[in-house]
């Protein structure tokens, strides 16, 4: 591989920004890059790790990802919600490895001049991610071994690492 | 860090090969990150090349997978249906299997 493991990546063009990395979120820096005299709105979210999974605990939780092909598809999601919600700016950032409960793992800011287009525009961003950007989460439980390799698709319940092994 | 935008992921494979990258129950099936394998191949072939490998994968994770090709995404279903060669992986190339993803 090229790059570190730990190195991070990051795509922008005009007011669009997407992003993958190992460090901690930042709420504050991520609705500073959006943040326009033009827009009276901002609206951020901030996706958090769960400490369950249908009420199963989970003890450990990591992202990996493809990085090139994440950010290009990252990148497409930003530029047709921006163009379709008329919105100001986005940003997107994903943060990969190990998540610790209750911390977040992604962050969507959207600007615009008014609220209804930063609220849709935010949620479709967001919904795009969880089904085109290609990472992938690992939750772990307690008492069991490998973990669940979770899927967001509807239907689709995971694999467990376990199964895999001869 | 800028990121360009057509780098692929991974170093040059040997001659002759290309890289296939392995992500998420790909890379836990395997237990590796990648492989190489002898190029050319009919896109149409991956999968039973893979299977032969790793017995039990194409029901275990291939079947719920997607492919890319230097990073653009190959319909396998639609090219292993054709009757005339459709897209071959060729030397160098960085074909990636795709699990179902779970960003977010």
């Amino acid at each position: 591989m090229s790059d570190s493991p730990n190195a991070g990546h990051r795509q922008e063009e005009e007011c669009t920004s997407v992003a993958l990395t190992h460090d901690i979120l930042n709420p504050l820096s991520i609705m500073a890059e959006v943040k326009s005299p033009k827009a009276g709105a901002i609206v951020l979210f901030a996706g958090t790790t769960r400490d369950n999974f249908d009420g199963k605990p989970v003890t450990h939780l990591e992202y990996t990802s493809y990085p090139p092909r994440a950010l290009q598809t990252m990148l497409s999601i930003a530029r047709s919600v921006k163009e379709k919600h008329s919105l100001t700016a986005i940003s997107m950032i994903h943060r990969l490895g190990v998540v610790p409960i209750g911390e977040e793992s992604i962050l969507i800011a959207v600007s615009a001049p008014h609220r209804q287009d930063a609220w849709r525009g935010g949620e479709e961003a967001l919904e795009e991610c969880k089904e085109k950007v290609e990472v992938w989460k690992l939750e772990e439980f307690d008492g069991d071994e490998g973990g669940v390799w979770r899927a967001n698709r509807d239907g689709a319940t995971g694999v467990r690492v376990a199964d895999h092994k001869e | 860090m800028y990121y360009p935008k057509k780098r692929l992921m991974s170093g040059k494979p040997p001659s002759e090969h290309f890289r296939l990258l392995y992500f998420a129950s790909a890379a836990s099936f395997t237990r590796k990150s990648s492989d190489t394998f002898p190029a050319p191949l009919p896109i149409s072939d991956l999968f039973s090349v893979l299977e032969k490998k790793y017995s039990g994968m194409t029901k275990a994770v291939l079947d719920s997978c997607a492919v890319t090709v230097n990073l653009e995404y190959v319909d396998v279903e639609e090219e292993s249906g054709k009757e005339k060669a459709g897209v071959v992986i060729k030397e160098g190339d960085e074909v990636a299997i795709i699990p179902p993803v779970s960003s977010g």
